[in-house]
Order: structure tokens, then C-alpha cells, then sequence
């Protein structure tokens, strides 16, 4: 009941229009902006110079054969030339590929598709990467069948997205800042227990016969329902005004975004726990835009490989952005319960040390 | 029945001894004036009994029992009014005192009622539906107040709860003191101010460099001082002012100066004043006034610790 009363008091601030205007105008804003822009990267809307990529094929695998050839027509009815490598050493395609004779080389093995790219030709490179994405998505999916693990590929791209209803700027970017957005709220959930002591109302909170387990869980069942609410209106006018695509399962992406919203508030408490004042704010906002910025909140797709790519599958922005196309475009509902997992498993630990730091200190 | 009883409190920051083997005890229906300069240890010592803070040593009981023992009890037994406001700015003032009361279990329409009624008892009433922060800084004190009190607690712990604020707000707080006084709560009163513990309480304790100098009723601590005279003097200058002369004139206690006034504190049989003079005039000191001095509370903390209660 308490836990209640004090989680209520933090949903006050919709009763502030202004500020909730303000709060909805930011993610609204980035979804049009990002969206627009960059929609080059998803349509052929935007005029581009003939994209021509080169190919070797290595695998022995009749089912990939099978697809890949499909994929050769269904590039070729989208206007792109894939050539193959036939005679050339891997090092001269390369060469190719950095002169812009290429858009990039593709090389295609049993163990999954590896993808180089040419540096100065993002929206052609979004483009193929957009399609190898889909063939390596069905083509795990095929893996699987075969016998071989699917973890053993190694995939272009992370966002796994059906061909056939690849998602328009628009779309991608509902996605992405929605899950970036929610990765701020660590940012509040970090200043939870500070605004409680600027106002020196923790004194009141703490002299009340309320435990200090009660106020800490009131705080974070408000500030969650909070975000769940926000992000839901998020979600709703992103599909209603702008026709994003969330696809056939709000429920299941919803359930998603609630995980990473724990995720993001266990962080910023953790944070806010560990270091004192202004640090915290500090150290959040850095872990929230390296987060950001790996996990393909500004571009759908790694443009390059290597150390980004790798770092990126530690965002969690990436897992969950991962599984919530997946669930939009491939239809793939089990893409949802490892990454819920992984948020909530974060989470745990992330609240855990939180709780210890707060037992251990005197007031909130 | 003893309403607080503190046993040889002390708290420790580091090596810093801000509270020490503080003992003190408040009887039901009293209000205690819990007085002390800047820094003494007021807050600290009311933050153990509020359990904000954990005593290094010693024990505290609220109504006969021991704080950490039956913490719900005395939480619920206590209403505690913070030194610093302690309000939602983005909440109403009925809204403020709503939460807070609900934290003490009151539910439904006995919360409203009793929200209402706490902030008709500071005079706020009228403006229940307001935010704070329209509120003037006399406002916000007597919501701070109302805070504290709506789920009628026994024991009202106020930490100076009329700083910085306009005299007109501040005799509304002190009246709302006697009403609640009245109306059955016991009342510890911390403030620096002397004349607003002369003027409401009942029981006094003096606290200085966190240990109890003096406690009693006013009348007992001024009889503390009836050996004691307060001379001020009010001169020119007291730039020439022959300080350790003055000291060692005989019955001559405390010595304190400031820009245009000089307060001597002397034992009251010991006729002193021609000597002090006629020092003070060899000197070259420029006397404008002299006057002898009715004991007050000032007087009281002035002879026992030697420096006056506020910096002015
Ligand atoms: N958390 C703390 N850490 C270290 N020292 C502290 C802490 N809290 C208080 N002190 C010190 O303990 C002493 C007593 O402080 P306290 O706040 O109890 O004084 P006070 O009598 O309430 O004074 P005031 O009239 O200014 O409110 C002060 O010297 C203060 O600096
Ligand atoms: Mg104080």
C-alpha cells in the first residue's frame, strides 16, 4: 500500500502538460528527423548510382545454394548487380572495392555471410546490407534445419529483417528511438533518490514508519509505470501519426520495451548508487550514448565491421532493437525471450547492487 | 510519563564529536525549547531521535521504549518538522500533507479530514489547492509544518522551524505551537532564537558543542545566574579595548565585544564598576552609556559558554 502511495506520487508529473509535450517532442522529433533523412537507406526513392557487388561463394550447402540463387533474382529485380569474384585474390577485391568500383564484397560460406563495404558509399552499403540481412535471417533460419548452429554464423548485420516487408526509414527509427529513448530514463532513474534529498523530503520519507525497502520499491514501480506509459503514447503516435510499422505483435514488442525500461532504470539506480552528485549524470550519459551509438540508433545497419560491429552486440539497445524487428518483420516471437532475459538478467544484477549500497548507507 | 529520554547520546563523524554523552528526557505535555548556536549539535541529536541517523553510543526511548527496538512505534509516535523545507514543489499544499499523513497509515476520508485540518491549524486552509511555489517563504514554513502533523502525533519534533521567515508568520507558527501544545501533542522546540523559547516553552535545555550546559525551566536557569550581573557598556570604539585588563578585575567573568558595545558578565556582590571605568577611560576608550541588565536566557548561555548565542 505504501509502495503504491509513493509510486502514485511519481506519476504526478502527468498532470504537467507543458512538460509532457516536452518529453513526447523529443522522441517524435528524432523518429521524423532521423527517419526522413536517412530514409535513403531503406527505399529506392532516393536516386543512387548503379550498386554493383562482388561475390564469392564457398558453401557446400545445397539449402544455401538454393536461397542464395533466389536472392541473385531478387537483387537483380531491385536494380543490383552482384559479380561474382570468380579468378580474383581476395586482397585485389578488396583493393576494388576501396577504389568505389564496387559498392562491396560480399563472401558467402557455410558458416554465414560476411560482408566488406566500401567506406565512402553508406546509403548504397545500407541498401545491400539491408538485403543480405534478410537472406541471412532466413538462411539461419535454414541452418538451423540443416544441423548447424545458428550462433556459429557470422552475419552482416544484426537486424534480421524479412525481404519481402523491409522496414521504411520510418519504421526503423520508431524502433530505434524508441529503444534509445528508454535508455535515457536511466538518466531520471539515476536522479531518483538525489531529487528526494535536494528536497530534503527523504528526511520525511525516512522518519515515516515506512521501510526503506518500501520507498525504494515505490520509487522504481512509479518511475516504471511512468516510463511504460510514456513509451507506450511513443508507440501509439509513432503507429497512428506517422504510420511506422510495429507489426502484428504490439504486445510481445511491448513486453520487450517493459524489460529494457527495467533494464534502463536498474542502471541508473546502480549508477546513481555507486557515485555521488553530478559523476553519476555524468558517467550515465556516456554509458547511454556509447550504448546508443554502437547499438545502430543513428544508422540501422554497422557500416563498418571489426571492433564496432563487436562492441555493438554488448548494447543493449542492439539486442533489443535485434528482437523487436525480428518480431515486426520475420515474425520470430521466440527472438523476444532472450533478450527479455538479458534485460531482466542486467537488471537483477544491476538493483542488486544498488540494494546492497543502499543498506549499507545511512538515510535513502 | 517521560515522552523522550535520551541516555548518554553521542555521535561521532570521523574523529568530529558532534553530539557527546548527551543525556536529556521530556515529559508528556511539555514544550521543550532545545536551545543552542549554530553548529552545537541540535539537528544531530534530533536525527537520532528521528532515526535519520544512527547513534555512535548510547540509547534513546520514545514513551518507554527503545527506538531501534520498536522503530514502527516511535516512528508512528513521532511527527518530525525538518530544519530545511521538505515539500513537492510540483504538488499542492493539500496534496503534500495528503501523502505524507497517508504514510502513517490514516486512509480514505479520516486522511482527508485530517489533511485538512492540519493545514487549517497552520492557516492554510484557504490555499490548500495552491502549488508551493506561489507561496511566500512564511507559507512554505507553516506547510512544512502541516507535513508533520496531520496524523496527530504525540511527540512533535520541530527543527527550527521559524528561520528566515517575516515576524507577522512567525506568531502564527508560535500560536500554532501552543494550539498543538494544547491540543495534546508534546513539543520539543529547537531554535537559536531566545526570545521564541522564552516566550513559548515550558522546559529548557541549552545545548553547546553538543553537551547540555544547562536545563530547566526558564525561572531555574535564570537563577543560575542571580550571582551573575550583565553590564553593557556602549562606547565610541572599542578598537583600544584593554580586553585581558578588564578579565582580571576582580568578580569580572565573561567579557564580550562588539563594534559599539562592551557586555560584562560579574559577579552580582562584587561592586565593580569603578574600576572597570576608570580602566576603560585610561585607555582612551570613549563611554557613551552604561547600563545594568535584567537576566534573560542570552544572558544565561552568555555567562556559561562566554560568546552570545547568534553571530549578529
Ligand atoms: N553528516 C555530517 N558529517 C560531518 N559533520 C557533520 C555532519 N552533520 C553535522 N556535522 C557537524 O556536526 C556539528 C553539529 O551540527 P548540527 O547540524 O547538529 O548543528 P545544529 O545545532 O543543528 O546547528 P544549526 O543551528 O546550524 O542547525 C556541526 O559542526 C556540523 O558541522
Ligand atoms: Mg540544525
Amino acid at each position: 500500500m505504501n509502495i503504491l502511495r509513493i509510486a502514485g506520487k511519481e506519476l504526478k508529473v502527468f498532470r504537467d502538460i507543458k512538460m509532457l509535450l516536452f518529453m513526447l517532442a523529443t522522441p517524435v522529433l528524432l523518429m521524423l528527423i532521423l527517419g526522413t533523412a536517412l530514409s535513403g537507406n531503406f527505399h529506392g526513392t532516393v536516386k543512387v548510382d548503379p550498386i554493383r557487388v562482388l561475390y564469392s561463394y564457398n558453401s557446400t550447402s545445397s539449402a544455401v545454394g538454393k536461397q542464395w540463387e533466389a536472392f541473385l533474382l531478387e537483387a537483380k529485380a531491385s536494380g543490383i548487380r552482384f559479380e561474382e569474384a570468380t579468378s580474383r585474390t581476395e586482397t585485389d577485391v578488396v583493393k576494388d572495392v576501396q577504389n568505389g568500383l564496387y559498392t562491396g564484397y560480399a563472401r558467402i560460406a557455410d558458416k554465414g555471410i560476411s560482408y566488406y563495404g566500401n567506406s565512402g558509399s553508406g546509403k548504397e552499403n545500407g541498401i545491400v546490407q539491408g538485403l543480405l540481412a534478410a537472406l541471412a535471417d532466413r538462411y539461419r533460419l535454414t541452418i538451423t534445419e540443416t544441423g548447424l548452429s545458428a550462433s556459429n554464423g557470422n552475419y552482416v548485420t544484426e537486424a534480421s529483417v524479412d525481404a519481402v516487408r523491409q522496414p521504411g526509414g520510418l519504421d526503423y527509427f520508431a524502433v530505434a528511438v524508441t529503444t534509445m529513448i528508454i535508455l535515457y530514463s536511466a538518466l531520471t532513474a539515476g536522479q531518483l533518490i538525489e531529487t528526494e534529498r535536494s528536497r530534503h523530503t527523504d528526511l520525511r520519507l525516512l522518519v515515516s514508519p515506512v521501510t526503506k525497502g518500501e520507498i525504494f520499491a515505490g520509487k522504481i514501480v512509479g518511475t516504471l509505470v511512468l516510463n511504460a506509459i510514456f513509451v507506450a503514447i511513443i508507440v501509439l503516435l509513432s503507429k497512428y501519426m506517422f504510420g511506422a510499422n510495429w507489426g502484428e505483435h504490439l504486445w510481445l514488442v511491448f513486453l520487450v520495451l517493459l524489460t529494457e525500461i527495467v533494464l534502463a532504470l536498474s542502471l541508473g539506480l546502480g549508477v546513481g548508487y555507486c557515485l555521488k552528485g553530478n559523476a553519476a549524470g555524468s558517467v550515465l550519459m556516456i554509458v547511454i550514448q556509447a550504448a546508443a551509438f554502437v547499438g545502430g540508433a543513428y544508422t540501422p545497419v554497422d557500416q563498418t565491421t571489426g571492433m564496432m560491429n563487436f562492441l555493438s552486440r554488448y548494447s543493449p539497445l542492439h539486442w533489443s532493437n535485434d528482437a523487436i524487428l525480428q518480431i515486426i518483420y520475420a515474425g520470430n516471437l521466440m527472438a523476444a525471450p532472450p533478450a527479455m532475459m538479458l534485460n531482466l538478467g542486467c537488471s537483477i544484477l544491476l538493483l542488486a547492487l544498488a540494494i546492497v549500497l543502499m543498506r549499507r548507507r545511512e538515510g535513502l | 510519563m517521560n515522552m523522550l529520554e535520551i541516555k548518554q547520546l553521542t555521535k561521532k563523524f570521523g574523529e568530529y564529536t558532534a553530539v557527546d554523552n548527551l543525556s536529556l528526557s521530556v515529559q508528556e505535555g511539555e514544550i521543550f525549547g532545545f536551545l543552542g548556536p549554530n553548529g552545537a549539535g541540535k539537528s544531530t541529536t534530533i536525527h537520532m531521535a528521528t532515526s535519520l541517523l544512527s547513534a555512535t553510543k548510547g540509547e534513546i526511548e520514545i514513551m518507554g521504549r527503545n527506538i531501534t527496538k520498536h522503530s514502527r512505534f516511535a516512528k508512528q509516535a513521532i511527527g518530525f518538522v525538518p530544519q530545511d523545507l521538505a515539500i513537492y514543489e510540483d504538488m499542492t499544499a493539500y496534496e503534500n500533507v495528503h501523502f505524507f499523513a497517508g504514510l502513517y497509515g490514516l486512509r480514505g476520508a479520516e486522511l482527508k479530514r485530517s489533511a485538512i485540518e492540519a493545514l487549517e491549524f497552520v492557516g492554510l486552509a484557504d490555499r490548500q489547492g495552491s502549488y508551493p511555489k506561489s507561496f511566500s517563504g512564511g507559507m512554505k514554513r507553516r506547510l512544512n509544518i502541516a507535513c508533520a502533523i496531520a496524523h496527530r502525533p504525540k511527540l512533535i519534533i520541530m527543527d527550527e522551524p521559524t528561520v528566515g521567515i517575516d515576524p507577522q508568520s512567525r506568531n502564527y507558527i508560535l500560536n500554532s505551537v501552543r494550539k498543538l501544545n494544547r491540543r495534546g501533542s508534546t513539543i520539543i522546540y529547537t531554535s537559536h532564537y531566545m526570545e521564541e523559547v522564552e516566550e513559548i516553552c515550558s522546559q529548557i535545555a541549552i545545548i553547546d558543542h553538543g553537551k547540555i550546559i544547562a536545563e530547566g525551566t526558564k525561572a531555574e536557569l535564570k537563577a543560575i545566574i542571580t550571582n551573575q550581573k550583565n553590564i553593557s557598556i556602549t562606547v565610541r570604539s572599542t578598537e583600544r579595548l584593554p580586553m585581558e585588563q578588564l578579565k582580571s578585575i576582580v568578580g569580572v567573568n565573561t567579557v564580550e565585544a562588539a563594534e559599539q558595545t562592551i557586555n560584562i558578565s560579574s559577579a552580582v556582590e562584587i561592586n565593580n564598576l569603578n574600576p572597570i571605568i576608570q580602566l576603560l577611560v585610561a585607555s582612551g576608550v570613549e563611554i557613551r552609556g552604561v547600563e545594568a541588565q535584567e537576566p534573560s536566557l542570552e544572558t544565561v548561555f552568555l555567562t556559561l559558554t562566554g560568546r552570545t548565542l547568534r553571530d549578529e
